[in-house]
Parts: C-alpha cells; structure tokens; sequence
C-alpha cells in the first residue's frame, strides 16, 4: 500500500520532470530561433545588463570574498598536513576557477536575478500583460525572453570572472592574515600551477550556468499558471529547477571540457 | 548627484542596515524563547519537520550526488598529474564532506527550498493581516510560527546532511571506480576522519539550521504591500540566507584553525 | 466582561502621532468615545483611518501622545499590558485576516480558545451559534479558500464577536460587497451590539451605509479630525472639506 504510494509519486514526479524539460527545451529552441538572423532590442538588452549584472555585484562580491578566504582555510588544513605551503595558491585557485566559483556565484545570481526574473514575468503572465502583447501582434519570445536570455548569460559571465578575482584576492588576504603566507608564494604557486585552461573551463561553466538559470526562470515565469499563490509556486520551482541544472550541468562539462 | 547627497544616501542606507540587523536580532532571540514557550499548535513541530524534509530530500540527493562524482573527478584528474597516488582520495573526500561540502551545499539547498518556503508562508500570512490578528488574540508571532519551524530545521538540518555525507561519498566512490579504476576497498576508508571534523561538521549544520528560518521569518515578518511584498521577502531569504551561510562556513572554519589547529 | 452599564470613556487618544519610515501617517490626532458608543470613521483613502483602528488595539505604537483603550493606557507598547487588553478586544480585518491553515471553525474558536476559559464542547456550541447567526451554519468543516469575499468577512465578524469584547473594531466592514449585503452586514454588527452592550467603532469608504449605522461620526484627513459629533449634523458642519466629502460633489477643497 505504502509501497504502492511512493512508486506512485515517483512516477508523478518522473513525468512531471520530464514535461518540464520538455517545456525547458522548447523554450531554448524558440529563443535560438529569434536570434536567427540576430536582432536585438538594445535598449532593452541594456537595461536588463544594467538591472541584473550591476545589482548583484555587491552580493556576489562579498559571496567571493569569503569563498576564498573558506578555499584557502580548506586548503591551509591540508598544508599542515603534508606541510606543503607552496601548494596553497594551486588547490585554492585550481578549486575557485573550476569548480567553487562558478557554482556557487550562480547559485547566488539564481537566487537574486533567476528568481526575480520569474516573479516578475509570472506576474506579468497572470496579470494576462502576456497575452495583451499578443492581442498586440507582439511575441513574447523574442521580445521579453530574449533579451533576459542574454542579459543573464553574459552578467554570469562577467560576474564569474571579476568573482574569480575577487575570490583570489580574499583567498590571499586571509592567506596572509591566518596562515602567515607570504603574498610571493601564493603567487607562484598559482601561476605556475594554473593556466589558461582552467579559466577557460570556469568561465565556459558559468556562461552555460548563466543560459540554464535564464532558461528555467523564463520558463517557469511565463508557464505559470493560477494568481498570485501561482506566482509563489513558480518562483520555488525555478530557483529548484536553476540548483538541479547547475550541479547537473557541472558534471556534464566537467566530464566534457578539458 | 553630488559627493554630500552621496554620502548623506550612504548614510541612511547604513543606518537603515543596522536597523534592521537590530530587528533580526531581537526576532532571532524571541524566536529560539519561544522554542521553550511551546506556545505552538500541537504536533506543528513534526508538520514542518515532514514539509522540509519531504521539500528537500530529492532535491539534496540530487544535487549531492552529482557534486560527489564531480568532485572525485576534478580532483582525482589534479591528483593524477601531481602524484600519480589516488590512495588517498576516498579518505581526504570523506573528511573535506564531513566538516566542509555536506553540511554547507546542504545549507545552501535548505536556503533555496526551505528558506523561501518559510518567507512566503509568514510573509503573504503578513500581507493578509493575520499576523495582526494572531496578535490580537495574544500571540506572539516569533513563538507560534517561527519557533516550530526552527525545531523542524535543527533536527531536519542534521539528518539531511548525514544523507548528504552518505549520498555523496556513495556517488564519489563509483565514479573514482568507474572513471580511475579505483579500487572501492581504498575509496571507502574512513581513517582520516578525526573527532574535529564531525564536531565542526555539526556545528556548521546546527548553526545553519538555526540561520535559516529566523533569517526567512525576519524576512516574511517584515513584508509589506501585497502579493509584490511576499515576492521580494522570498527572494530577499533565498539571498540573506545563502549569504549567512556562507559568512558562518568561513567563520566557523576560520575559528577551528585559529583556535584548534584545523584538528591537525 | 460582556454587559457594560457605566458611562466610562472607552477609548481615549490624545494627541497621538504616527510616522511610517518620515511619513506621518496621524498628527497630534485626538478622539475619544464612551462605552457603549457606536463611531463611524470614515475620511479619504490613505487618510489614517486604518492606522487609528491598529493603533487601538496597539497593533501600531503611536510615537507621540497617550491611548488609553477601557481605562488602560496601551501607549508604552508593553506586551503584558497589551496581552490583557487585547482579551477586551475583537477585530475585523480589511482583508477578514482568516488563518487560510485552519477551518472555519477553528478561525472562529480560535479567540476563545485562546482564551483557555472555555470547555471544548461549550466552544463547539458558541462557534455554531455565531456562524448561525451570521448566516454560515454548518460550515465548520470548510476552508477559507472555499469562500467568497461576504462569506469570509461573515466568518470574520464571528470570530471578532465570539469572545464576547468589551470594545469591537470594524475595518471595512462592507467594502466590496452589494447594497443588499451591506445593510444585512450592519444589521448584523447593531444586533450584536444590541446583545452585548459593546462599544463598536466602523471604519469604512461607503458613506450613506456608515452614516445609517453609526450614532457618531468622526472624519479623518490628512492624519486629523475634520469632524467629530453626531451623524445626523455632519451635513450642516462649517467645514467646506467635510460637506464636500459627505455630499461627494466635484468641487471643493478636496
């Protein structure tokens, strides 16, 4: 009986997940096809970089800052271990391009930028202003997820890289300050260590991070469905569906890229 | 804009922060009285505990797993090109897990599905006035919503991040299995664990747990002006929580290596 | 609690002020009203009338002056004084304010239960006495959400009134609802005021059902009194701005 239940939701669920990336990926095929021939609305594109990639700078900032000062004390307990203080600027950037930065800085935008976007087009599709474009002969595809689609994925972008260096600069403050390293060592241990490769890998990551997070935002904003309760449950299913992309996505590229 | 109405906006902006960190506070600390006040509907306590823990099982398991393989992968590949020896993966990923992923990504998740559940509740319950009218019949909000929720996060807290521990560790080993050709007998060897890591391990959840639903009330409590109020109390928990947890992983952490040594 | 005979002053406020983040909602505002009394605010929207019924109930400090709701002065906004006063007291909210996490008739027992006088089955009775006489009987076991806006206000007006309070504020009691429904609302408030002996105080927007209603009248503009006396004389008051609102005509100082 109890059995039964559970396999049942399961089930439930599975379809459920399934008709969601099925509505994810029709959404991704419209907005590639608005961008072909590319034209954009750039008034509207840059207001949209001005809303999303400026305003979540302070708090991706600070989120970097202290990534790299919890890397470096992570990577301060293996020295001691091993007694290796040379490799500290290696395992502490190795791990923030890679993998650290790029995840956690777009779990952050998610819930800042991914999660406002999807309140916002929510309401505009309860409110019914979605279908009031198209009484207007006005898609809304290329018009309002579009320019989103964009916005995101390059404010990831740049937020990413300038959250990197963030990270690298509070990773060596709190270096200096809690493991008595000297700035020269942390240097050399990363630019003999790190290379291009791996900025390339982190940065490819959050632009693929930045596209998911706008692509489930926009989804779950514009297929809402019931007032303003269905507003709430659309927010939450983004922001959920945003944290289950990333860490999916992660895998995938980290498996693919070099 | 000029430097002074700059700096006087600067000014009122720090001054409205403190404020509210003031409010935070004194919601913070009315919030774990009421824990003992018990002034909270009967078996509230275990509604809520089943509403985290069935939000955010999946979830983590999900979530958990794949940050398990790809950490494996990442650092089994760094390890290759330095040592050639992965003997030692399995073991320093259990004890990184314990006291540093686990508990923080766990947090992080419960910041996004749990944090924003709260703040949506309490804040469209804020929005339609009945919080007033909980007032009115001599109830003290913070005891009678926030403090239930708070018991529901510490003990759901606790076992989703040994679930965490377990999935990802489990995800961990088959891939260095899959991927290395890592001998599982060498993966899962727990002999790096010290005592120091589960104590800062629990500290960590525990503090989180307790983070997370007075920063979500405080925001929920403080949401005004319709459906657009609830919408910007639940985004403003999603962020205000990420971010504590985060501050109390590097302060936590930077404790334990200051004062014991980082249980070397 | 319930029979009130004596003529002491229900609610005293003396110039009370009242800002919300520099705003100030109320300015140096003062009102009072005899036990027994029935007031009706009425006034413009965002005038403070909804603000000067929270702040009855303590529900909203007042940064400035003295409120003293029954012969207690609730102005320090201390919560055991505020606690003790609040038992006095029911309330309708703008919104009904019904917990959408319960049943009808737990919303309705709620005060009561509150209260922890009162045996369960006695509760159960008094809760199906008044959803009878507001004209829901039967329908403990339903949701809010089941509701229509008059039902909910209806389920609102039992739980204010079934503890039985010394004083009961109405904030919108008829918004949005049909003529018809609007004096059955009234009726409602008077019959229970006729069998309690309580003070009641009515804020609304709907003028000519609020001037039926209310042996009294005050007028807030602006966060002040334009007005305060009987309802019949407020269409003869010298203030330009009062007739003008009572009379809704274009021209005038409003």
């Amino acid at each position: 009986m109890l059995g039964d239940v559970t396999i049942s939701a399961i089930g439930r669920g599975t379809l459920f997940a399934w008709r969601e990336l099925g509505g994810i990926t029709i959404l991704a095929g419209q907005v590639l096809r608005a961008l072909l021939p590319p034209r954009l609305d750039g008034p509207e594109l840059f207001r949209n970089l001005y809303r999303m990639g400026n305003r979540s700078l302070p708090i991706i900032a600070l989120t970097a800052f202290f990534v790299g000062g919890i890397m470096v004390i992570q990577a301060g307990v293996l020295v001691k271990q091993l007694n290796a203080a040379g490799l500290v600027g290696w395992g502490a950037g190795y791990a923030i391009f890679r993998e650290v930065g790029p995840m956690l800085i777009a779990l952050m935008f998610s819930g800042r930028v991914g999660s406002n976007n999807t309140a916002e087009l929510a309401t505009m599709t309860v409110t019914e202003q979605l279908d009031g474009l198209r009484a207007l002969a006005i898609d809304p595809i290329p018009y309002l997820v579009v320019p989103r689609v964009i916005a995101m994925t390059v404010s990831l972008l740049c937020l990413v890289v300038l959250g990197n260096l963030i990270a690298l600069y509070g990773g060596a403050f709190f270096a200096m300050f809690l493991l008595d390293l000297e700035f020269s060592t942390l240097y050399y241990s990363l630019v003999d260590n790190i290379g291009w490769l791996d900025f390339v890998h982190g940065a490819i990551k959050a632009a693929v991070f930045g596209s998911a997070i706008a692509m489930t935002s926009c989804y779950f904003g514009i297929s809402v469905r019931g007032g303003a309760v269905g507003v709430g449950k659309a927010v939450n299913a983004a922001v959920v569906a945003a944290a289950i992309s990333i860490v999916t996505l992660d895998f995938l590229l980290t498996a693919v890229l070099p | 804009m000029s430097v002074h109405t700059r700096i006087e906006g600067l000014g009122a902006r720090a001054i409205a922060a403190s404020h509210a960190g003031a409010r935070l506070f004194v919601i913070g600390a009315k919030s774990l009285r009421g824990v003992f006040d018990r002034d909270y509907p009967k078996g509230e306590v275990a509604r809520q505990m089943y509403v985290v823990g069935n939000k955010s099982l999946l979830f983590i398991a999900i979530t958990m797993g794949f940050l398990g393989m790809v950490m494996v992968i990442q650092s089994g590949h760094q390890l290759n090109r330095v040592t050639g020896d992965l003997s030692q993966l399995g073991p320093q990923f259990l004890k990184l897990f314990i006291q540093e992923f686990a508990p923080t990504i766990t947090a992080l998740m419960l910041s996004t599905r749990v944090g924003a559940g709260i703040a949506a509740e309490v804040g469209s319950m804020k929005v339609t006035e009945q919080i007033d009218a909980l007032r009115l019949s001599g109830i003290t909000p913070t005891s009678y919503l926030i403090a239930p929720r708070l018991l529901a996060c510490l003990s759901m807290g606790s076992i989703l991040t040994v679930i965490a521990i377990v999935i990802a560790f489990t995800a961990g080993g088959i891939s260095a299995w899959s991927v290395f050709g890592l001998n599982p007998t060498a993966f899962f060897d727990s002999s790096m664990v010290r005592t120091y890591d589960i104590v800062i391990g629990s500290v960590k959840a525990l503090s989180y747990s307790l983070a997370i639903p007075i920063i979500s009330g405080f925001c929920g409590l403080e949401a005004r002006g319709g459906s657009e109020g609830v919408g910007t109390a639940t985004t403003s928990a999603v962020i205000g929580s990420s971010f504590a947890v985060l501050l109390l992983d590097f302060m936590i952490s930077g404790i334990g290596l200051m004062v014991f040594g980082g249980g070397v | 609690m319930s029979q009130v005979t004596d003529t002491r002053t229900a609610i005293s406020v003396q110039d009370v002020s009242v800002a919300f983040d520099g705003t100030e909602v109320l300015r140096s505002l003062s009102l009072s009203l005899e036990q027994g009394g029935r007031l009706g605010i009425l006034g413009p929207a965002a005038g403070g009338k909804s603000v000067l019924l929270k702040l009855l109930v303590g529900l909203v400090a007042p940064d400035a002056g003295r409120v003293h709701i029954l012969g207690t002065d609730i102005s320090r906004g201390k919560e055991k004084t505020l606690m003790r006063v609040r038992r006095d007291v029911g309330m309708l909210f703008q919104n009904y304010a019904l917990f959408d996490f319960m049943t009808v008739g737990e919303n309705v027992a709620f005060p009561l239960a509150r209260l922890g006088e009162t045996e369960d089955d006695e509760i159960a009775d008094r809760v199906s006495a008044r959803l009878k006489a507001v004209g829901l009987a039967g329908s403990e076991a339903k949701m809010p959400s089941e509701l229509s806006g008059g039902m909910k206000k209806r389920v609102g007006i039992a739980r204010a009134t079934i503890a039985r309070p010394a004083l009961l504020l109405y904030d919108e009691p008829t918004a949005g609802l049909d003529p018809v429904t609007t004096s059955k609302m009234y009726e409602l408030i008077a019959a229970d005021q006729a069998d309690t002996g309580c003070t009641v105080v009515a804020v609304s927007s709907d003028v000519g059902a609020l001037m039926n209603f209310s042996t009294e009248l005050a007028l807030v503009h602006e966060g002040s009194v334009r007005y305060r006396g009987p309802s019949h004389a407020i269409s003869k008051s010298e203030d330009a701005l009062v007739r003008q609102f009572v009379s809704g005509d274009d021209a005038g100082p409003l």
